[in-house]
């Protein structure tokens, strides 16, 4: 008989039973043995590892004041010496699923391997699923034994130094990462089967698992265009002439925001396109084919439009990833709202 | 929205979409002379303000080549 794997768990004030919402501020302490859900733990590990202590710490704490929970954290575990280090389950409770997001990246820093469990739309899930282990759980405690048996299935492969298999089989969220691996049968197989298994109505998975795009509330329509301020965004690649910026041309992680206070119109000679997706040299020519300025100073001079906005932003809309570019354009949108503008062209080549 | 791969632009969810002229020159054409390639792409921006006046349920097309039909047409 092997001796037991040792657990640390971390969990938030609540599940340990100091309190709500009144005790969220309650700093770090570590406690022997498990605590709260930290029973059903224990239970579904079995014999194969015990839990030798529990970090507590408020939800409001460590969201709050990172800089000094997580070296707390981090010290407590140290002192516990664990072989894995669990946290949550956090469900839908988004303080907490960021605290266990947290928690599990201060482990992996101190070389604990870590793994949480909450629900896929907790925001601890976006922000840490690229470095964090996190399975997916129930909207609330009342899931809390699948979820407690899924991590013990975790905590004993990691626990064990077993190299976890891709997220599909796992269970995991998935972390964004390719891995190569040999599924046993050549593509063009598997392709034709999953291909009859459709004609035939059979179930199948597919390996390309389809992610629907966001879908965003419409704005309110502009209720009176001639008294309204009306941005410019284009994902063209327009640049300064010579490129002063070093915007990249491909993958942009950065967006450019340009005053055109002082322009009637884009010129050849003071702007061009560095985008790797099209030809740009027609754009070269007449940068206001991707950002529209000649055309709104026009209805601007007619009243058509209140005015244009002095800021347009521009970067290249080609080989980004979608979280990337979700990023870049909140960026921009919260800038756009902050200026108060009421509409906005977004040309996007 | 405005973009020449205008269905792309809808299956990706943008909710108010104009129809550009080309990849490479979405908003105008310049074979067309420089005239008509300006009213070209006065007519483009034209309806894309116009776009932003209306209220939309989801992705909406709104096309500046239908001239004399200002319906927008629904994704779906």
């Amino acid at each position: 008989m092997t001796t037991p794997l040792r657990v640390a768990h971390y969990v938030n004030q609540f599940f340990a039973g100091m309190g709500g919402e009144e005790r969220a501020d309650v700093g770090v302490s570590v406690r022997e043995g498990p605590v709260g859900p930290g029973r059903a733990l224990q239970a579904a590990l079995g014999e194969s590892a015990r839990i030798v202590g529990t970090i507590v710490c408020g939800d409001n704490f460590i969201n709050e004041s990172p800089a000094a929970a997580l070296p707390a954290v981090t010290a407590g575990l140290r002192e516990l010496a664990p072989d894995v280090v669990v946290a949550g389950p956090a469900f839908g409770s988004g303080r907490y699923g960021l605290a266990c997001g947290m928690v599990c990246r201060a482990a992996r820093e101190a070389e604990f391997p870590a793994v949480t469990a909450m629900h896929p739309d907790n925001p601890g899930v976006a922000a840490f699923r690229r470095e964090v282990i996190i399975l997916p759980a129930g909207e609330s405690a009342t899931s809390m034994q699948p979820a407690m048996e899924g991590l013990a299935r975790l905590v004993l492969k990691l626990g064990r130094g077993e190299a976890l298999g891709p997220a599909e089989i796992e269970g995991y969220v998935s972390q964004g990462a390719r891995r190569v691996w040999d599924r046993g049968r050549p593509g063009y197989q598997r392709a034709l089967d999953m291909l009859l298994a459709k004609l035939h109505d059979r179930p199948f998975v597919s390996e390309v698992p389809f992610r629907a795009p966001d879908r965003v509330t419409p704005a309110a329509p502009v209720a009176d265009l001639s008294r309204a301020t009306i941005a410019m965004v284009t994902t063209g690649g327009l640049v300064r002439k010579g490129n002063p910026d070093r915007q990249v041309a491909a993958n942009a992680t950065r967006y450019h925001r340009h005053s055109v206070r002082d322009l009637e119109a884009l010129t050849p000679e003071g702007w061009e396109a560095y985008h790797a997706g099209y030809f740009n040299h027609i754009v070269n020519r007449n940068p206001n084919y991707i950002l529209p300025l000649s055309f709104l100073r026009d209805l601007e001079a007619k009243g058509r439009i209140g005015r244009v906005h002095e800021w347009m932003y521009a970067l290249p809309g080609v080989s980004t990833p979608v979280a990337m570019a979700r990023e870049l354009g909140r960026g921009i949108g919260e800038d756009l709202r902050e200026a108060r503008v009421d509409g906005v062209l977004l040309v996007a080549t | 929205m405005i973009s020449a791969i205008y269905t792309f632009a809808m299956t990706t969810g943008a909710n108010r979409v104009v129809r550009g002229a080309r990849i490479e020159h979405v908003c105008g054409d310049p074979s067309l002379g420089s005239e008509k390639d300006y009213a070209y792409g006065m007519r483009i921006v034209g309806t894309a303000l116009q776009a932003l006046t209306v209220a939309v349920p989801g992705p909406t097309l709104f096309d500046p080549q239908a001239e004399e039909t200002p319906e927008a047409v629904h994704a779906s």
